[in-house]
């Protein structure tokens, strides 16, 4: 078998790291944030919280607790006839 | 409406050459079956839109009017179970493989697998992928030991086809040209943070990752990787891995 020593493994990992930190975590989250109460019935990204399972199943128009993934710095611009994006999640629909 | 009702209703409306159920009437007092071929023809062209959705880099390989054809084939032997359709089509991928007239395109299915894993990945739970830093803080008589426990998203794909730059070209994500080398290409899914990632893997990275994620310990792992490949990397795979968020944490 190919048996590998406790030392082998020790230097791996920590060369693995060494790559880790060398290069940038994914520039293409920064990209985007989850904006809430944007979006319109059904058309909202993953996860409307309690009551719904996941994308597409918003109750209704720029529901509060429902969010879209949009362009980085562009959800608190974002005008609703309810007021603007929000980046934290609002109440669910009454 | 009874269950018996129902259940006539739905296969009459799957498959055009059943009859239109018994005791239908129209609106406006004409003929049933013009009405009921309406309904007919909206419930396929509406599955049809959810599967294109779902595999849409198949969808340009094959071109519309065959995908739409072969849909609605599916649609007929595979109605829905479940009115969410976001796992709809989650079967397509056995189906096109056995689905005669696409067999010249032997590696559709493996392309239609990895959206479907996209899909799944895009819509698994929110989960912070485990942080690098906490693996060097282990004595190093432990590492070999450890257990990783998987992220939610993580697929993973082997195929004997350049899946990956297949999928990359037909995606947009890749310029298009004729791939020179064609080799097989094994792939990893995985959403650890908003944006689905698709990476191809290095040699026995497949199989390092499939054990891992089966709660194999570290050094089970390594084994089977190097039984596949000899050329295996344990640095570059586990710092791959570490990148692409597979994990979220170890014990």
């Amino acid at each position: 078998m190919n048996k590998i020593s406790a030392s082998v493994f020790a230097a791996s990992v920590a060369t693995a790291l060494s790559l880790v930190a060398s290069v940038p975590a994914s520039a293409a989250d920064a990209t985007k944030e989850k904006c809430y109460g944007v979006a319109l019935k059904g058309q909202n990204d993953c996860a409307a919280g309690p009551g719904t399972t996941c994308a597409g199943t918003s109750k209704i128009d720029h529901q509060q607790n429902a969010w879209k993934l949009v362009p980085a710095g562009t959800c608190e611009a974002m005008k609703t006839p309810n007021g603007h994006g929000s980046l934290t999640q609002g109440p669910a629909p009454a | 409406m009874s269950l018996c009702t129902q259940t006539r209703f739905a296969a009459a409306l799957a498959d055009p050459a059943v009859a239109v159920p018994p005791g239908l009437t129209a609106w406006n007092g004409l003929q049933p079956q013009r009405r009921f071929a309406v309904y007919r023809n909206n419930v396929v062209v509406g599955l049809t839109g959810a599967i294109a959705s779902r595999f849409p880099a198949a969808q340009t390989i094959v071109g519309e009017a065959f995908f739409s054809a072969m849909a609605a084939e599916f649609i007929r032997v595979h109605p829905p179970r479940s009115p969410l359709l976001l796992s709809y089509g989650d079967d397509f991928a056995d189906f096109v493989e056995r689905f005669e007239p696409a067999n010249d395109i032997a590696y559709l299915p493996d392309v239609i697998r990895l959206e479907a894993a996209r899909g799944k990945a895009y819509h698994a739970a929110d989960v912070a992928p485990l942080d690098a830093a906490k693996l060097a803080a282990l004595p190093p008589e432990r590492l070999a030991d450890l257990v990783f426990v998987p992220h939610p998203s993580l697929s993973i794909l082997r195929s004997p086809h350049p899946l990956v730059t297949i999928w990359a070209m037909n995606a947009g994500e890749a310029e298009l040209r004729s791939i020179e080398d064609w080799t097989a290409e094994d792939a990893m899914v995985a959403r650890p943070h908003m944006t689905v990632e698709v990476r191809r893997m290095p040699p026995g990275g497949a199989v390092f990752l499939q054990a891992l994620a089966s709660g194999e310990r570290l050094a089970t792992a390594v084994e089977h990787a190097i039984e596949n490949a000899s050329a295996f990397d344990l640095s570059a795979n586990l710092a791959g891995a570490l990148q692409t968020g597979a994990f979220i944490a170890f014990h």
